[in-house]
């Protein structure tokens, strides 16, 4: 058994894996980390009456029936959910085990291999704040199992932890790391992706739900770009089928054209991939490393299936344009039509009969759509048949899905290969951490134009409603103060500068924790000089580093602590060591008459200097009158002076 | 300060090739405490103690411990006397200026104990009375070393009453030849003459109490006691007592220097003699006498 005073240790301990577990509860299942809870829970009451372990049967019965139940819910117990929740259940059962010291030892060590599993469920800031909180609990416990006085513990805690730090810190920049971050492990089936769904249906509601939740980050280098030149594009959609735009995916081998009139915008960006792709300013010109960018201007991860977060370099011109030869084919593609939609399909006919030119007729487009009196809402009622003639001619609310649909569908009908270009305009600027933030509500959807061999971009919605937001919208959509591209309400000040450096914190954590990848540590190692990630040279910065971190706490622990020295001691010490460097075999707790024994190898004068010294040593120190400062700053010049030649071995 | 160096002088020409032990003996009597010789028989124990209160001028009584001796054989007793009717209390060995308690570990632990307590009272208890002990009261006590046979080893407890324990050793060679060549030793001891009264006794053991101890020295002894109580070293480290006995037999020994404060060398000189007895090593086989040697030379004078 345990001695007594253990208890409160073993309590720690249970708290400890309560807190680590906690997070996931998000995660999994809710019955597994209640049972997890109950079995821990179980253990405090044992603990607490001072009663035995229960029977191993029970601990069976107890463990299995929980796990059975497990693979009925998931079918699985590998991978991430079911892995964790299955590790989850069996450090519950050796709670319910332990009885030695050593065993609860085991059981700690458990939580500290626990402690990790949320992150692989989510890698937010706050997730490392709930890591570092729950490794403070773990530790606390650790340090009550080893005896610590309770009063004295969180201290001794936090100085270990704090002491630890700095080589963590070296760890985790020098370890090799896997490419790609450990934690994107094969995720389950469902996983939704924000902001963006693979089809747009502009006669269904609620598709976009315009919430503030970060979506993703871009850094520009050199210059800030103008919010109007911020069109992230993400998805084309190029087939209608009368309600509802899809992609159709053609893969033509062909590069894009841009026109390099004006600078380039060079920037990083921090996103998940949409359905296989990633935000770039139209018009991408050069993708960096791990990017491909494609037909229709749309920019994909090399490695298509991973949809982790990615951290990648483009460089964009900020144009409206971009050439591209189109072939009959993909002329006669870019202008089908099934035949729903009539009166929108008539318009379109009439104005292409008016206006024979494609580019007046471009224009003639975009001004028959301005003059159709159009109301820009986020609550548009639902359509059903002929969604575009019903927005078109009926009710004339909409959001950007219904603009740049309906005039997609006025284009083509009006012989312009058309297409909808789907992604996010604008962003918000944090100036503290110079980036911007692009949130779930900046999603947008706008309308490209083939007119004379090149795309030409036609923001509808801009068109109609260049700032204009209709009241009303927070009834329906509670959430947060809704804000649409070109149109939008802010939240108060405060509010704003919170969120900001909240926005900050998040992009630097991204941008430096969870993005340093593989290819920032080849960049890191280069930049420090170290050259290739090699073995030899991980090694080499793995003990460089554990110096650099090292030394300055041995020195600490070594001289740091030392307690400053008195007059009398800098004068006894000082004298011992000048003796020493001459060579003399002199020991920490020699006296005078030692000294003076030892001196016997120095020469007469010395030996007489020396004399002098130690007669005043033992005045000032030990005789009644004794000795003020004055007297000891004296004799410590003289110390100071008194420097005897090194003896040779024999004389 | 004349005397006590004569009566020095004739220890030396008694006891040969042993002035440090001479010095100590004297120390330890003029710090008022008691003695403890421990070593071989043959070796000179009885003599050093002789010569002591020969030279010293104390009346001076023997009592060799058997292990049938009784308390009353050391104490003293009451008496009936059938004249008057009524019992009297006739004083022991132990109503003496220099008591010699030869072989004390041979004694039973009823008869150490009754002498011990005598020691730290300077008074006996009788009868409901209480006698005491003339001054100066000095107790020298001689043992084996432990192992030899029929001994009881005095408990920790009481060996803490002596403020020193010395051995003598065997005399060096040439010491031992001129004994050797020398008359007998007790008749030697007949010559020996008083140096001092007991009246000066009592005044330089006032002299020496009175001896200048510096703040930065009482450090020093407080950083000794303080090596003493690492546990690794001894089972217990040394008192407070010990401390103050220390720093007794300190200033007695810097009274022998003629000095009037006390140095590190006057600590490190007495330290083993004063600390040793009191101490057991928490590894058994090794000394307490090296272990003390050790911590003196690591601990810094500062």
């Amino acid at each position: 058994m345990l001695a007594d005073e253990l208890r409160l240790a073993r309590f720690a301990v249970l708290a400890a894996l309560a807190l680590v577990a906690l997070p996931l509860f998000l995660h999994l299942p809710g019955w597994v980390p209640l049972v997890f809870a109950l079995l821990l829970g179980r253990r405090a009451t044992l603990v607490w009456q001072r009663r035995p372990l229960p029977h191993r049967l029970w601990l069976m019965l107890g463990l299995l029936l929980p796990i059975a139940a497990l693979w009925l819910n998931l079918r699985t117990l590998v991978g991430r959910e079911g892995g964790v929740a299955f590790l989850l259940l069996l450090v519950g059962g050796k709670a319910l085990e332990t009885a030695s010291l050593r065993d609860w030892r085991v059981l700690l060590a458990l939580g500290f291999f626990l402690a990790a599993t949320p992150l692989l469920f989510d890698q937010s800031p706050l997730s490392a704040l709930w890591l570092l909180l729950s490794l403070f609990g773990l530790t606390w416990a650790m340090v009550l199992l080893a005896g610590e006085d309770a009063r004295l513990s969180p201290a001794v805690t936090a100085r270990a932890l704090l002491l630890s730090f700095p080589l963590m810190a070296v760890l985790f920049v020098v370890m090799p790391r896997l490419p790609g971050p450990l934690w994107s492990m094969p995720t389950e089936q469902q996983g939704a992706t924000t902001g963006l769904a693979d089809s747009m249906s502009p006669g269904a509601i609620g598709k976009m739900i315009p919430s503030r939740e970060p979506v993703f980050t871009a850094e520009f280098r050199g210059s800030q770009p103008r919010v109007s030149q911020l069109y992230w594009r993400v998805m084309v959609f190029d087939q209608f089928d009368g309600t509802r735009w899809t992609a159709a995916n053609l893969a033509l081998p062909r590069g894009v054209e841009v026109g390099a009139s004006t600078a380039a915008l060079r920037y990083d960006v921090v996103a998940e991939p949409f359905q296989g792709y990633l935000p770039m300013l139209e018009q991408g010109v050069a993708a960096g490393e791990g990017v491909v960018l494609g037909y229709q201007q749309k920019l994909r991860r090399v490695d298509a299936a991973n949809t982790a977060r990615l951290r990648y370099s483009v460089q964009s011109v900020a144009s409206s344009r971009y050439g591209d030869a189109l072939g009959e084919r993909e002329q006669a593609f870019y202008l089908q039509l099934p035949a729903d939609n009539p009166r929108t399909l008539q318009a379109g006919q009439a104005l292409a009969q008016r206006h024979p030119q494609p580019a007046a007729r471009l224009q003639a487009l975009q001004l028959w759509l301005a003059e159709q009196g159009l109301r820009y809402t986020l609550n548009p009622p639902t359509l059903a048949d002929n969604v575009v003639d019903g927005f078109l001619f009926g009710s004339r609310q909409g959001f950007c899905e219904h603009f740049s649909s309906a005039f997609t569908v006025l284009a083509r009908a009006a012989g312009l290969p058309a297409r909808v270009v789907v992604g996010f305009q604008g962003g918000e600027f944090n100036a503290q951490g110079r980036f911007w933030q692009i949130r779930s509500s900046d999603a947008h959807a706008w309308s490209e134009v083939w007119v004379d061999g090149s795309w030409q971009r036609v923001d509808a919605t801009a068109l109609v409603a260049p700032q204009r937001v209709d009241a009303g919208i927070d009834n329906t959509l509670g959430e947060v103060a809704p804000r649409m591209p070109l149109v939008g309400g802010r939240p108060p000040g405060w509010a704003q500068w919170v969120g900001q450096q909240w926005q900050l914190a998040n992009f630097s954590w991204q941008r430096w924790v969870v993005g340093y990848d593989a290819a920032s540590q080849q960049n890191l190692f280069q930049k420090l000089g170290l050259g290739e990630v090699s073995a030899a040279n991980v090694a080499k910065a793995l003990l460089g580093g554990m110096a650099l971190v090292l030394l300055p706490l041995a020195a600490y622990v070594l001289y740091g602590r030392r307690v400053r020295r008195s007059l009398p001691q800098q004068v006894w010490q000082g004298l011992a060591q000048r003796l020493r460097r001459a060579g003399l075999a002199v020991a920490p707790g020699d006296t005078a008459g030692e000294l003076q024994a030892h001196a016997r190898r120095l020469t007469e004068a010395e030996q007489q200097a020396l004399a002098a010294l130690l007669q005043q040593w033992q005045r000032l120190q030990y005789a009644p009158q004794g000795g003020d400062d004055a007297a000891w700053r004296s004799l410590w010049r003289q110390v100071r002076a008194f420097r005897p030649a090194k003896v040779g071995r024999k004389r | 300060m004349q005397s006590i160096t004569f009566a020095y002088r004739q220890l030396n020409a008694l006891i040969l090739g042993k002035p440090q032990q001479t010095r100590l003996a004297l120390a330890c009597l003029l710090a008022g405490g008691h003695l403890l010789i421990e070593d071989v028989p043959g070796v000179g124990k009885t003599t050093l103690a002789h010569s002591l209160a020969a030279v010293l001028g104390l009346d001076y009584r023997r009592v060799q411990f058997t292990s049938d001796l009784l308390p009353a054989d050391v104490l003293g007793g009451s008496v009936f006397l059938p004249g008057e009717g009524r019992f009297e209390f006739r004083p022991g060995p132990v109503f003496s200026q220099l008591l010699l308690a030869d072989e004390i570990n041979r004694a039973s632990p009823k008869v150490q104990s009754a002498l011990l307590e005598a020691m730290e009272e300077h008074q006996v208890s009788a009868d409901g009375a209480t006698h005491a002990l003339p001054e100066p009261f000095f107790v020298i006590a001689t043992q084996n070393p432990d192992g030899q046979r029929g001994t009881f080893p005095l408990p920790e407890s009481q060996l803490d009453r002596f403020l020193m324990r010395v051995s003598l050793g065997y005399p060096p060679a040439d010491a031992e030849l001129k004994l050797l060549q020398g008359g007998d030793r007790r008749q030697v001891m007949h010559k020996l003459t008083a140096a001092l009264s007991a009246a000066d006794l009592l005044q330089l053991q006032q002299q020496a109490a009175s001896l200048h101890v510096s703040p930065a020295l009482a450090g020093y002894v407080l950083a000794l006691l303080q090596a003493t109580r690492q546990p690794e070293l001894f089972l217990h480290g040394l008192s407070p007592r010990a401390g103050l006995a220390l720093l007794a037999a300190a200033r007695a020994w810097a009274l022998l220097d003629g000095r009037d404060h006390v140095l590190p060398e006057d600590i490190k000189a007495v330290f083993v003699p004063v600390a040793a007895h009191r101490l057991t090593p928490r590894l058994p086989g090794s000394d307490s006498s090296a272990l003390l040697l050790r911590i003196l030379g690591n601990v810094a004078l500062a």
